[in-house]
């Protein structure tokens, strides 16, 4: 006999529909998995036999085939495990065919008959057909955000077997779970002094620059970018759900709601690999760092560690918002729009930025400042100097702004952005720069002059005019942007050369 | 041609090519060149080396403080691959100069000295050296006043007829070697460590081009030397041989400019210092010799002095003339002071928004108040008498 039912796998970060077809017929017993299944799909048929036995149904002494459906689609990981165990039901006549019609199933299946979520579960549901999709109860909430389906969770086999016969009624959906105490993003007022670092912050916030700061160690780098995704505004739906799909893919856990609301803030550490942070990998294709990070902020602490050929697989996303990643067995595209914040020392011994105080040769300086390439250093629109603080300042020094104040001038100046129809400042076109971000005559000459005397260099002209365009922003001028502008802008904007190169 | 006959005929017999070849045999030091040429002629000591064995002539050993077998091994491995007549006809071809101890134009000032050098490579007109010498060192980092100092005492010094002697270093050599090139006075020269088919840093071979046309690049090294570590205390020596007074400028505690401090002492050198900021690290050693009872070198006088030529002329110089800048600017300026600051530092003293002060700042960059350097700003003496026409500020609609 044979039983049809659908399914999903995943393959980057969309679901595609499987249907799992099994055939049960008369011959000497065994078992079959066609349709391209990975290997922890082939093991399920142990996982499935146990599972059966565990829950009181009979193994069937017959010759069982899967088929995965269709069949030149790679099947990766257990999610077919469920959909495979009640295929083999239908077929071996233990279950009518109609009370599954309709129903898609996804899950784990566990040697004692229980169910177990699946990494992707989001997109998984999205691929459904039918209208009712059977998961685990652990995935309730990510099953729910689709929206097009009636999630029916349930927490073993056998239970299912009951409500699929009419035995018993469908369990209830789990009690919403203790929310994890709720993340608390550090908060700017924790900040003294660094006046200038800050309104990079909130410059790369409100403007959706990249960032790069250079400084020895102890000045308090990697303070300040933590604080970055806390004057970032919360997430739009669209921006939500995309975030969601991907962090669901990866098989992070998701937030109590469900949806990820805030700015993601990921921070890999510099032995990362090029896959790990670009997304791929062999058996499975896995989103990676900078897909994670998708809307929200991808930070790179002690930059100039990172692999060279790491850092310049940046380059292709960071210019297009997203991350095709191509292997023999298939091409898939990521999301990879994030705000890049680097964090470096000048040299190996730190301190280059102090005049006067570097202990290192010429050499292992300029060894230490080739890791970053040109063309990956020229897509940092904020690059400046972190100083160590001073000493009265930390001890005695009033305490900061609080995120929350600076977050309400980041969110008008998004708005601004908006009203222009470009995504952010940063985004604005060379085309477009005349008309959104026009320059009064005194800032002109002052461009003028840094081009003239070699200290800016076209490229990074249009680079200074979108951060004024922030500046100007943040200080509720509309109108042409000004010469203090200009000026504060290419202040943060040392050219690669001069980083580190005071002493 | 045999190696004999070039370079050793018209050199009294010398040998001016093997002693060339000697200088460039791996891990060949003025103190064991000068052991191998007490012992035996450049042609014979070339000989001999080729043979291998120097390590067991006590006369050589003793004299070169120890040589162990590994250096005799690689000299005589080198020597058997070199060819002597063209590392000659490089020199010839290159127009390199080689003086040797007795040619005419062998400096006066190594006559007497305790480690002279055996042998001297130059690009350009060693006589430069004969006019009262005056060496300016410091530290590669240097910040924007130091740097800015050593151009101007370069600049005063050459004008006032003093041969401005550095390293052509990174910092304040370099510095040093530009203001004395600005001046339209005396020639400069440079000695380096390395073999002059090169610059080392590459970055000043401009420099070294322009101090070889108007004065004299000067080394112990043949060509084809790369750049090595303990070549660079050894050329300090030289630096300080050549010069009567030896001016630190600015110097970490423990830099290369100390080495050049300890060489000139121990030649009877006068060593003065300019006296730096007590919060600047870089000014550290510069300030210590200060301590330790230096003479301080707060301009160009008193160098002069110290040479014997500015004869007690007075300090009066005219009274700075109040920069030319608006209100505001000065007091910009004021807040700066003569420390390095950052913007956020300036900014902080004022008590004002960032945006503003950044103008201001960038302003007197502009009209050569103020050098940036990374996120660090300083205040400058005063602005170049007559900047460029093309970089001078556009005017401003009020």
């Amino acid at each position: 006999m044979l039983a049809i039912v659908p399914s999903a796998t995943l393959l980057g970060v969309e679901g595609r529909p499987v249907s799992v077809e099994v055939h049960v017929s008369n011959g000497l017993p065994g078992y079959t998995v066609v349709g391209l299944p990975d290997t922890a799909c082939r093991e399920s048929r142990d996982r499935v036999r146990a599972a059966l036995l565990s829950s009181g149904v009979a193994w069937p002494m017959k010759r069982v085939t899967v088929n995965l459906a269709p069949s030149d689609l790679r099947k990766t990981g257990a999610g077919l495990d469920l959909a495979i165990a009640v295929g083999l039901l239908v077929a071996s006549g233990l279950l009518e065919g109609s009370s599954v019609a309709g129903c898609g199933f996804l899950g784990e299946l566990g040697l004692d008959g229980s169910l177990r979520r699946v990494p992707g579960m989001v997109p998984l549901v999205a691929a459904l057909p039918g209208e009712v999709a059977v998961v685990p109860s652990s995935c309730t909430v990510e099953a729910e955000l689709v929206g097009r389906h009636k999630v029916r969770p349930v927490p073993t086999l056998a239970e299912l077997v009951l409500a699929l016969r009419g035995d018993a009624p469908w369990p209830d959906p789990p009690p919403p779970g203790e929310d994890p105490p709720e993340e608390c993003e550090p908060d700017l007022a924790d900040v003294r002094g660094h006046r200038l670092v800050r309104t990079a912050l909130e410059l790369a916030a409100a403007g959706g620059h990249h960032l790069l700061m250079v400084g020895p160690p102890g000045s308090g780098k990697t303070m300040l970018a933590r604080r970055l995704p806390s004057i970032l505004p919360d997430l739009t739906a669209d921006e939500a759900l995309e975030a969601t799909i991907v962090h669901s893919a990866a098989g992070r856990v998701l937030p109590s709601g469900g949806l990820v609301r805030r700015p993601p803030l990921r921070a890999p550490h510099h032995g990362a690999s090029a896959v790990s942070l670009i997304g791929g990998g062999t058996a499975q294709l896995r989103p990676g760092e900078v897909s994670l990070a998708t809307n929200g902020v991808l930070f790179l602490d002690e930059l100039g560690e990172f692999p060279g050929v790491v850092l310049d697989s940046l380059r292709q996303p960071l210019e297009e918002g997203v991350v095709r990643v191509c292997r023999a067995a298939a091409a898939v595209s990521y999301p990879a729009r994030f705000l890049l914040v680097g964090a470096m020392n000048p040299c190996p011994c730190g301190e280059a930025t102090t005049p006067g105080s570097c202990r290192c040769s010429d050499a292992s300086r300029l060894r230490y400042q080739r890791r970053l390439s040109a063309p990956l250093l020229d897509r940092f629109d904020l690059r400046l100097e972190v100083c160590r603080p001073d000493p009265r300042d930390l001890l005695a020094g009033p305490p900061g702004e609080p995120s929350a104040v600076v977050a309400s001038r980041v969110a008008g100046a998004r708005a601004l952005a908006a009203e222009r129809g470009v995504r952010c400042n940063a985004a604005i076109p060379g085309a477009r720069l005349d008309e959104l971000a026009p320059l009064e005559p005194a800032a002109a000459a002052f461009l003028e002059h840094g081009l003239r005397v070699g200290n800016l260099t076209a490229r990074g002209l249009h680079r200074v005019r979108r951060v004024a365009r922030t500046i100007a922003d943040l200080a509720d001028r509309s109108g042409p942007v000004t010469a203090e502008d200009v000026s504060l802008a290419l202040n943060l904007r040392c050219e690669p050369d001069r980083l580190g190169m005071a002493s | 041609m045999s190696p004999a006959s070039l370079g050793g005929a018209d050199r009294g017999g010398q040998g001016a090519a093997f002693v060339v070849a000697l200088a460039g045999l791996p891990r060949m030091g003025p103190v064991r060149l000068g052991a191998v040429l007490a012992t035996w002629t450049p042609e014979e000591a070339w000989g001999r080396v080729q043979e291998g064995g120097l390590h067991l002539v006590a006369a050589v050993a003793e004299r070169s403080r120890g040589l162990s077998e590994d250096v005799d091994r690689a000299w005589s491995s080198a020597a058997r691959a070199t060819d002597v007549g063209d590392l000659w006809r490089r020199h010839v071809e290159e127009g390199v100069g080689v003086l040797l101890p007795g040619d005419s134009a062998w400096p006066a000032s190594l006559e007497d000295d305790p480690e002279p050098p055996a042998v001297l490579f130059v690009r350009g007109d060693p006589s430069v050296l004969a006019r009262p010498t005056a060496a300016l060192v410091g530290t590669r980092r240097c910040t924007p006043t130091g740097r800015a100092v050593a151009e101007e005492l370069g600049r005063d010094l050459a004008a006032a007829g003093v041969c401005v002697v550095s390293g052509l270093a990174l910092g304040i050599d370099g510095a040093a070697h530009r203001g004395a090139l600005a001046a339209a006075g005396a020639a400069p020269a440079a000695v380096v460590g390395t073999g002059l088919h090169d610059t080392y840093p590459r970055a000043h071979a401009g420099l070294a081009a322009r101090v070889a046309g108007a004065g004299v690049v000067v080394t112990e090294y043949p060509l084809g030397t790369p750049p090595a570590a303990w070549r660079f205390p050894a050329r300090n020596r030289i630096v300080a041989a050549f010069a009567r007074v030896v001016v630190v400028v600015e110097s970490g505690a423990h830099g290369g400019s100390m080495h050049t401090v300890d060489a000139a002492l121990e030649r009877d050198r006068i060593v003065l210092a300019v006296p730096g900021s007590v919060r600047n690290p870089a000014a550290a050693g510069s300030n210590g010799l200060l301590l330790a009872g230096c003479g301080p070198a707060l301009d160009a006088t008193d160098v002069l002095v110290a040479l014997g030529l500015g004869g007690g002329a007075s300090r009066d110089r005219p009274a700075a003339e109040p920069a030319a800048v608006t209100a505001d600017q000065a007091l910009v300026l004021d807040a700066l002071g003569w420390d390095a600051s950052t913007l956020e530092q300036v900014a902080d003293r004022l008590e004002e928004p960032l945006g503003p002060v950044a103008l201001h700042l960038a302003e007197l960059e502009r009209l050569g108040h103020v050098a940036r350097s990374g996120a660090w700003y300083s205040r400058l003496a005063a602005p170049p008498p007559d900047p460029d026409p093309d970089l001078r500020p556009p005017h401003h609609p009020p």
